[in-house]
């Protein structure tokens, strides 16, 4: 039983000179992996960006459970997002940004050690983030996500920067989310690693939806790197 | 809004720049009340000031303990810009998408900020004007009036200034920028707008603060006299207009602009 929890209506951004996503269409099921895929600068911030409320459409819509991202009531408490910019402040600790995050949204702050404690980052719980390496900041930004115990998770690039074992760590870290029931969308460039995570695929392409369905059906025999390249290379062609 | 608001008083207590930016606003404050009673009391070259040994000369010193207001204003920008400069306005906003929430507490948090720098400044000010007369027995008596009236200005300018520096940081964004030109304004523009063209002057933030401190300088090089500017009433709507007109322009800023 999966129903739609995250809907982009003819969603449509405009930035100045570029269409960045144009006339977006797609449904993400609950409860299953979605990967986000599509080149460089195919609109996948952008639309996640829409999607939480942080990036006015210029028409069309981004629904989670049926409404906007502001109209949730308690929005960490439903959904955690990572995203490409950092989102904590590098003068406080990991313990002091978690710390500012939970307050705003009254979440108690025993919930700070669990969540540190999940992504392997208790050693640097009060150390200030201006030191972290790219993977401890990427694992701080996963804790900021999950602070709130989210349903689900919207996550723009979560492997960038990470090393091999860090991958290795992000692929399982998921696939635990996952397999708790959870919703997830991620955007990705990391191919063959996705091809492992995830259920469905959404391929993105100069802002246009190019394929949806899931991981077999889009992969068709092939790699996921063979069957994207056909779809993003071969109809931009 | 209680959590929002306690979220941003961590977030001012947290910063060290924050605490650094109050121990400055407080030696500044000290100079501002220490070097006047110096240059007051040396025999050539007062700028035609009274000394200390008249009210005047004590007015024209005590005045300054007002004057840490820069500071409040800089809190303000960074209260508000920080979240841009280090893209932690994603994380805020994630937690609180309604914008105009997120502001409302801004404005507060900012106008705290600002009221601690005011006060703080005020009580360094004083108490170090206090310490320094003693090397200049006798002087004149410091009353209570003139010391409540100072005590005012500091509280209100110190709101007042923190809000509009979010409204400021909110025009701008860029931190470096808007800490550069309102320190520029505040030391340089506005202290040559106030001074020579008075008629404007007196209803800039600082002529306005001038006003609402509302004490005699007596006669001086600069024809600067307390009957030029606004008096108290006046004055603190002037100011208070300030605080409005910035919080509309931070909100008008920031509800609708794309983050990222
Ligand atoms: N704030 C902005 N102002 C102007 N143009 C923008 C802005 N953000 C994105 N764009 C443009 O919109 C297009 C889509 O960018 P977007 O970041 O959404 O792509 P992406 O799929 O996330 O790419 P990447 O894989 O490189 O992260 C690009 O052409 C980009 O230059
Ligand atoms: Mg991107």
């Amino acid at each position: 039983m999966s129903s739609s929890t995250i809907e982009f209506r003819d969603l449509s951004k405009q930035y100045k000179d570029v269409l960045a996503v144009s006339n977006f269409n797609a449904q993400i099921l609950s409860g299953r992996v979605t990967g986000f895929l599509g080149p460089n600068g195919a609109g996948k911030s952008t639309a996640l960006r829409c999607l939480l409320g942080l990036v006015n459409p210029t028409s069309g819509e981004a629904l989670i459970n049926g409404g906007p991202y502001s109209a949730l009531h308690d929005p960490i408490k439903k959904v955690g997002a990572v995203l490409d910019s950092r989102g904590f402040h590098p003068g406080l600790t990991a313990m002091q940004n978690l710390k500012v995050m939970a307050s705003a949204s009254g979440i108690d702050f025993g919930r700070i050690a669990e969540v540190l404690k999940v992504v392997d980052l208790e050693g640097a719980t009060n150390k200030r983030t201006k030191g972290f390496s790219l993977g401890m900041k990427q694992r701080l930004s996963l804790a900021i996500a999950m602070l709130g115990d989210p349903e689900i998770l919207i996550l723009d690039e979560p492997a960038n920067g990470l090393d091999p074992i860090g991958i290795v760590w992000l692929r399982e870290f998921l696939q635990k989310l996952a397999s708790e029931g959870r919703t997830i969308l991620v955007s990705s460039h990391q191919l063959a690693e996705m091809q492992n995570t995830v259920d469905d695929v959404l391929i993105i392409n100069k802002g246009v939806l190019v394929a949806q369905g899931t991981i077999d059906e889009i992969r068709q025999g092939k790699s996921l790197e063979e069957a994207f390249l056909d779809l993003t290379l071969r109809r931009s062609a | 809004m209680k959590n929002l608001l306690q979220s941003e008083l961590r977030k001012l207590v947290y910063l060290r720049a924050n605490w650094l930016l109050l121990l400055w606003s407080g030696l500044f404050a000290a100079l501002g009340t220490v070097a006047p009673i110096f240059v007051l009391n040396s025999e050539n070259n007062r700028m035609g000031f009274s000394g200390t040994t008249t009210p005047e000369g004590i007015n024209a010193v005590f005045a300054n303990a007002a004057g840490g207001y820069l500071f409040a204003l800089i809190m303000g920008i960074l209260v508000m810009t920080n979240e841009y400069r280090h893209g932690t306005a994603v994380g805020t906003f994630l937690v609180t998408p309604k914008r105009s929430t997120v502001l409302y507490a801004k404005l507060i948090a900012a106008a705290f900020a600002g009221l601690v720098v005011q006060i703080f400044s005020y009580v360094m000010a004083v108490s170090s004007g206090f310490i320094a007369l003693n090397f200049f027995e006798p002087h004149a008596p410091v009353p209570m009036e003139l010391l409540w009236k100072v005590f005012r200005a500091s509280v209100l300018s110190g709101l007042v200034l923190g809000i509009v520096g979010v409204g400021l940081g909110a025009l701008v964004k860029n931190q470096v920028a808007a800490v550069t030109g309102a320190v520029i304004w505040t030391l340089i523009v506005e202290g040559l707008v106030v001074a020579f063209v008075e008629s404007v002057g007196k209803y800039l933030p600082a002529g306005a603060i001038t006003g609402l401190v509302d004490v005699d300088f007596g006669k001086n090089d600069f024809n600067f006299s307390i009957a030029n500017y606004l008096t108290p009433g006046p004055a603190i709507l002037v100011l208070l207009a300030y605080a409005a007109a910035f919080s509309i322009l931070a909100m008008r800023t920031t509800l609708r602009r794309d983050l990222d």
